[in-house]
């Protein structure tokens, strides 16, 4: 039986259950590390610190307001990024762009160039001699070392997020849909209105979900451009520097667990399975 | 001042893919049926129409007015599509709406008339989702009508539907757009279609308009056997003159009505439900009449195609219940006749497709 199955080159009976069990043993091991990589950091750091501890980091009042400007900040540049973000995703998915490829790779530009090269690339150009800041001087509006700085810098590192997220989302429609709008007499306007965007409302809140992360956990590019005022992770490096480890524990929880609940509802929210979304859906 | 539709040598490039000088005309309440393989163009010709892709060359002209500077929402045209494209985030009564409210109609009255008309009053306020293929058909074309457009582009409209559900569909349909009273192009690939929906036909091959005329006189006289293949002639083979109102084919000599044209290329076509099939006992010396041999009996559900083979390669139509009483069986021997009235002397693609 078994000379005859290694004549043929095929396994013995046995063998194709082992090798299907090893498949999922080898499959679960190695995604197991990997959440495991994430999620340890994470318990050890939130062990280190005691309730006391928090309750501290929560009466000091420069923690506080560290905090909410990042979330107030993260959640403009959310807004910033879908208002600039979904013309730019239409164009791509849609318009007749005559480089789309280079376009693409522009979009994506920011996933790969270091963070704290972006903040002094900003710094060049948003600087009060700098070929944008001096424009914008004159309207009042400085960046380095304001809120507009932290915004400019938290969309520099957030648009892919945005701009791909609604891409996808404008691709997965039915250009027929939109075809079927223009023939009802819809110009590009109501098309883009009344079918285009709400079909694609998943991707926007999608897109902004992940821009309001991405820009909340935001450290190197904001660093420079922004050192103060504060936003929380700042905050956190800068404990750590005068305290060390222990002493910005306290901190770093805090902030883990503020931007983790948002994120969690920001996400809800996106999904669909929370707001007013989720009952026009199922049900009527 | 001519009405209805009217191309004008259009020409359209598509990527590689061109439509070639297509000139078609359509006249108010009547329906043109597009016929085509799949590839042929028929889609990129109604993108074009509607204002999708912009015409290389020639002429769009409806109601007398030049399409070529209107945008696809001012052309007022109705477009039906084989998926309906029906507004997922609306309601029916909603989709019904969408062109009212473009044009700045505020009342529902006219679309609840058009839902009313159509018999789908009671969809009103379902979501397209949760509606079977044929009601999402009739929502697609009350959309399409309800802004009273002056030219109905229908894109293989039934294609999508189950058998049973297009049947009934069909006559409806065709009954809806004559009403209605516009011109409507109406594209598809079934030729069962053509013969129930149109008042006219065109048939369109490889990006080019091989033959457009009133519906029986396609089916009468195809311009070549690319278009009668399309027709569901099939190939008898290739045709001599032999004398009178004669042809010999493959060595056979068969009668044909009127005296066949003495240009070469021709091709001998018929219809399988044409030929009628008699017991081999009889006499084979009637009219166009052949003693052949059952090859093969396949199953189309409520007719049978019966495949013969002998000095001519022939099929036929048959209803299920003469495989028993002509006793149908590989091998078997029959005689089939091919009426001279169901003969077709066709031009070879290519040679005479002028």
């Amino acid at each position: 039986m078994t000379a005859q199955a290694a004549r043929t080159g095929a396994f013995p009976a046995a063998w194709p259950g082992l090798r299907r069990g090893l498949f999922y043993a080898v499959t679960w091991l190695l995604a197991g590390l990997l959440l495991a990589f994430i999620v340890l950091p994470l318990v050890r750091l939130t062990l280190a610190t005691s309730p006391s501890q928090l309750a501290d980091a929560v009466r000091t009042a420069e923690i506080r307001s560290a905090i909410w400007l990042s979330l107030r900040d993260a959640a403009l540049t959310a807004v910033v990024a879908a208002v600039l973000g979904i013309p730019l995703a239409w164009l791509l998915a849609r318009g007749r762009l005559p480089a789309r490829s280079v376009v693409q790779g522009v979009v994506d530009l920011p996933l790969a160039v270091p963070h704290s090269v972006v903040g002094i690339g900003l710094l060049f150009v948003l600087s009060r001699r700098g070929w944008v800041g001096a424009q914008t001087g004159h309207l009042g509006i400085s960046f380095y070392g304001t809120e507009w700085g932290i915004v400019a810098g938290m969309l520099f590192v957030s648009v892919p997020f945005m701009v791909d997220s609604v891409r996808l989302a404008i691709e997965g429609i039915d250009p027929r849909l939109e075809q079927a709008a223009r023939s009802l007499g819809a110009g590009p306007w109501l098309t883009f209105s009344r079918v285009t965007l709400p079909l694609a409302a998943r991707g926007v809140f999608a897109g902004m979900a992940l821009t309001y992360a991405r820009s909340i956990s935001e450290f190197g590019a904001v660093a420079i451009l922004a050192y103060f005022p504060m936003t929380a992770p700042v905050k956190v490096y800068a404990l750590y520097l005068q305290n060390g480890l222990q002493q910005s524990a306290a901190a770093s929880v805090l902030l883990l667990l503020v931007t983790l609940s948002t994120f969690v509802v920001f996400r809800a929210l996106a999904s669909g399975r929370v707001g007013p979304r989720a009952t026009r859906h199922g049900h009527e | 001042m001519s009405s209805g539709l009217e191309l004008r040598q259009l020409t359209v490039r598509a990527g590689a893919f061109r439509l070639e000088t297509v000139t078609l005309q359509i006249a108010p309440g009547r329906i043109l049926v597009l016929l085509g393989p799949s590839g042929a163009g028929k889609t990129v010709l109604i993108e074009t129409i509607a204002g999708f892709r912009r015409p290389l060359s020639g002429q769009i002209v409806l109601d007398g007015r030049d399409l070529a500077s209107l945008p696809a929402e001012a052309r007022r045209i109705g477009l039906v599509f084989q998926q309906y494209a029906l507004f997922p985030h609306l309601s029916v009564l909603g989709n019904v709406r969408f062109g009212l409210r473009a044009r700045g109609e505020r009342s529902a009255e006219p679309a609840r008339a058009m839902l009313a008309r159509l018999g789908i009053a009671g969809l009103a306020p379902r979501r397209p989702a949760n509606l079977s293929g044929g009601e999402q058909q009739r929502v697609a074309l009350a959309r399409a009508l309800v802004t009273d457009p002056r030219l109905v582009l229908l894109d293989e409209p039934l294609a999508a539907l189950d058998a049973p559900t297009r049947d009934g569909l069909r006559d409806e349909l065709g009954r809806t757009l004559r009403a209605a009273g516009v011109p409507a192009l109406y594209v598809t690939h079934d030729q069962i279609e053509a013969h129930s929906l149109a008042d006219d036909v065109a048939v369109l091959i490889g990006g080019r308009l091989r033959q457009a005329g009133p519906v029986q006189a396609l089916f009468d006289a195809p311009a070549d056997t690319d278009v009668a293949r399309f027709l569901g002639l099939e190939q008898l083979g290739p045709a001599a003159p032999a004398g009178g109102c004669s042809v010999t084919v493959c060595g056979v000599r068969l009668h044909v009505t009127g005296k066949p044209p003495a240009a070469g290329g021709l091709v001998a076509m018929y219809r399988a439900e044409d030929v009628q099939l008699s017991p081999a006992t009889e006499a084979a010396d009637a009219v166009n009449t052949l003693r052949l041999t059952v090859k093969a009996v396949v199953s189309l559900g409520p007719v049978v195609r019966v495949e013969l083979a002998g000095p001519l390669a022939v099929a036929a139509l048959v209803f299920r219940g003469a495989v028993p009483a002509l006793n149908l069986r590989p091998g078997q021997p029959v005689c089939a006749a091919l009426p001279p009235a169901s003969l077709r002397l066709v031009p070879v693609a290519g040679v005479c497709s002028g």
